[in-house]
């Protein structure tokens, strides 16, 4: 039972690093990407690739994955200086399933459909940690650093841009490197997770980086409050818990419990949009106008 | 000749796509509502076909209610989802993730009561042909080619003849003159919703006899259906529709050069090339940013 929650604990705080990161660029950026999970997958291919080949050290396999996400967010960025709105979603989503098809072929690196097995467990300076309180580590790190950022000018000049970017613009702010900033900071903190999830995993492979994936990251972000700092960590709690507590429903057959899962939280995306846009955490008011 | 039987497969897929295509871009184009759920009106319509087939009805009634129930789901989703967020000035975000949820619900609710995996309807139309050497065709390949041809004939002349068409055309371009005018501009968005959700309906009727459906496949027509219109062009019916059937041929005849589980990659590489170099589209008017 001990071994079940701590399991369950890690793999929160992996989620919560996630929806955290792609608020970073949903909520305060305005860069609506469906494609955290590639970012994600790019980090934990990565991580585990360090841990295989050099040394199994969680802090050198973050840092590399980090690296990584966050060089490759350029492909990202591209579109998002280039298009916004709708054109960007779809961009991002294109992105999503070019990666998919590339990740389950690219079979030296990424291990194919099969994936990577036998990746060593998370180690600091040679001495052997559970994932929990690196993944927590982690996630403080993020929150604080996001808190900071988005308190400082670089914060103020991005939720600028999210609410107008010609005045934005008009006032001499460098959109072009706020934006790609932010997209790269988010993805590098996706890649982290990536590494944190392979390490915890001990396994990976494409079915994890999925559209799926990245959709839930994304209802984790939308069910919280976008532009939040605590909301996608609600709705990461929350969605996560949602399999967990299903399973101990007697009236649902074991075999649909995956579709029923999908149907709730389907329904309360579109719910939640209909009747509080703003998400749980979000002011209600402020979602009113553009949420 | 195997470029051929891939060209002429990749024109069968590439006139069922037109034709989804052009209903999500007719929507798009008149309420400025990036429909995420068109899918799912195909997949309810060609589970509707499907099941009425099984059930041994005649495919004509059959089809009436697949058609029915596509142009129930368009109008159902504009009344009690995208009516009430576009009263509280909701976001193109605020819509998108309302109408992903609703692709969502509807995946998994036709995963739960029609069982997973693929289904096919079983007519003489698909049994295939040799035509020339080594090519192969079916009946269905005409029938798919003669019906987005007389839909898209249909569907021009209703736009530019029709005084609903008319109107429709005139809430794309703008859409407080036409209130002024007294117009219903929900009515007219109810009517292209109908309209657009209707035309997937023998798309999905004419691929559940041919490829086979599965649970997921709304997903796959939703992304292609808005792949091609943003290729296309925003706005462009005719951009919508040519985009379809070109991201169809390329789709096939990809297929000679690389690996099947590539196919898919190549309509997106083919979307992100145009988001990049040129977001306005085909026939588009430069208005992405």
């Amino acid at each position: 039972m001990t071994a079940y929650l701590t399991n369950l604990a890690s793999l929160g705080a992996i989620f919560c690093i996630l929806a955290a990161t792609l608020n970073v660029a949903v909520g305060y950026a305005g860069i609506f990407s469906v494609a955290h999970a590639v970012f994600f997958g790019l980090g934990a291919y990565a991580g585990a690739q360090v841990s295989l080949l050099l040394v199994p050290d969680a802090l050198l396999a973050m840092l590399a994955a980090a690296l990584v996400s966050g060089v490759l967010s350029l492909c990202l960025a591209l579109p998002a200086l280039r298009v916004r709105g709708e054109y960007f979603v779809a961009a991002s989503l294109g992105l999503q399933m070019m990666a998919v098809t590339l990740f389950s072929e690219a079979k030296t690196v990424t291990g194919g459909i099969g994936g990577l097995t036998g990746i060593p467990g998370p180690r600091l300076f040679g001495v052997e940690v559970s994932t929990l309180p690196v993944a927590l580590g982690a996630l403080a790190v993020i929150l604080l650093a996001t808190a900071l950022l988005m308190r400082s000018s670089f914060g103020r000049t991005l939720q600028a841009i999210r609410d107008a970017e010609s005045a934005a613009e008009a006032l001499g702010k460098n959109v072009a490197a706020a934006k790609a900033l932010a997209v790269a900071f988010a993805c590098a903190g996706a890649g982290v997770a990536g590494a944190l999830f392979a390490m915890h995993m001990q396994f990976v492979n494409v079915e994890s980086f999925t559209l799926d994936q990245s959709v839930l990251i994304m209802a984790m972000v939308i069910i919280g409050g976008t532009g939040t700092l605590w909301g996608p960590l609600v709705g990461a709690v929350i969605l996560l818990s949602l399999p967990a507590g299903l399973a101990f429903l007697p009236f649902i057959p074991s075999t649909e419990v995956g579709a029923v899962q999908q149907v709730i939280y389907g329904l309360a995306m579109t719910l939640l949009m209909i009747f509080r846009p703003a998400g749980l955490v979000g002011d209600l008011s402020r979602g009113k106008s553009h949420a | 000749m195997l470029f051929l039987q891939l060209l002429l497969q990749g024109l069968q897929v590439g006139a069922l796509y037109a034709l989804t295509a052009a209903g999500f871009a007719l929507i798009f184009g008149a309420t400025r509502i990036f429909h995420f759920a068109h899918g799912s009106a195909f997949t309810l319509a060609g589970y509707t076909f499907l099941f009425t087939s099984q059930a041994g009805w005649p495919w004509y009634l059959g089809g009436l209610a697949s058609v029915g129930v596509a142009t129930l789901f368009g109008i159902g989703i504009y009344w009690f989802v995208y009516r009430p967020i576009q009263r509280h000035e909701g976001s193109f975000f605020t819509v998108f993730v309302a109408a992903f949820g609703v692709g969502i619900v509807v995946q998994n609710l036709v995963g739960m009561f029609a069982g997973r995996g693929f289904a096919s309807v079983d007519t003489p139309l698909s049994r295939a042909t040799e035509v020339l050497p080594d090519v192969y065709l079916a009946q269905v390949f005409w029938v798919a080619i003669g019906l987005s041809l007389v839909l898209f004939l249909l569907l021009t002349l209703f736009l530019t003849r029709h005084h609903a068409g008319v109107a429709l055309r005139a809430l794309h371009q703008n859409p407080d003159l036409l209130r002024a005018y007294g117009l219903s501009s929900t009515k007219l968005s109810l009517l292209a919703f109908a309209v657009g959700s209707a035309l997937v309906a023998p798309a999905a009727m004419l691929t559940a006899m041919t490829s086979g459906l599965n649970e997921a496949i709304g997903h796959h027509v939703m992304l292609i259906s808005m792949a091609a219109t943003i290729v296309g062009g925003v706005g462009s019916l005719r951009g919508a529709a040519l985009a379809g059937l070109m991201l169809g041929v390329a789709e096939a005849v990809a297929l000679s050069f690389v690996d099947t589980q590539w196919a898919e990659a190549v309509s997106f590489l083919v979307l992100f090339a145009f988001i990049i170099f040129r977001p306005s589209g085909i026939f588009g008017i430069a208005q992405a940013r």
